[in-house]
């Protein structure tokens, strides 16, 4: 790979989403939907198997929540990932 | 996966033996200038966010501390609002990410598109 990585020291992301696996995760997409879930694994493509999982979508007309078992997440449509993150602004019901 | 550097497209007048070994995936921006900067990082579908930059791999995925989401216009999703969120330490898609520039020496000025009368 002929990006330098400069110095061993640097964070690659998708180690930090690898230290993430059995923790909670946020993961907020590009459009307006966010999901928190704990995170079994994902892939090349950063698809994410997530478990126990609340969708949240922010609408017009207000937050939108459901709750889901276990999911596979498309990578897709991920922007970001927020690891052992709960909601912003939610209660830390699930830690 | 989005391929940004395009260097898997074989052009046809290089040597065929060649090809392989001197072709490389050369990023053309890069990142570690950026490392322990603040920076602005701009999604597809219209995410903003700012941060530390922490890390990043030839993907463009990236690492980011303090991260800041500047919200949007419910009503307007191309307008951005004063109010931000707090996320922390976060991950970046570089699948998604459309713009990342510093912070320092950003200013935000009023629209220069609209008509002065």
């Amino acid at each position: 790979m002929s990006q330098p990585l400069p110095n061993p020291n640097t964070l690659l992301p998708l180690e930090l989403v690898d230290k993430c696996i059995g923790s909670r995760i946020h993961i907020i997409m590009k459009n307006d939907k966010e999901m928190v879930g704990t995170l079994q694994g994902f892939d090349d493509f950063v698809n994410m198997l997530l478990d126990d999982v609340t969708e949240y979508e922010s609408t017009p007309e207000g937050r939108k929540i459901t709750k889901l078992d276990q999911i596979l997440l498309n990578g897709n449509n991920i922007a970001m990932l927020v690891p052992g993150g709960e909601m912003p602004g939610e209660s830390y019901e699930a830690q | 996966m989005a391929s940004k550097e395009g260097g898997e497209k074989n052009k046809g007048s290089q040597g065929a033996g060649d090809n392989k070994e001197k072709r490389r995936k050369e990023s053309i921006l890069d990142l570690s200038k950026y490392l322990e900067k603040s920076i602005r990082v701009k999604f597809a579908g219209g995410r903003e966010a700012a941060g530390i930059l922490k890390g990043y791999d030839p993907l463009l995925n990236l690492v980011l501390d303090n991260t800041t989401e500047y919200l949007r216009d419910p009503d307007d999703p191309y307008k951005l609002l004063d109010d931000t969120r707090a996320l922390g330490l976060v991950v970046c898609r570089g699948t998604s990410v459309v713009l990342i520039c510093p912070m320092d020496g950003m200013e935000a000025i009023p629209n220069p598109f609209i008509a002065q009368e």
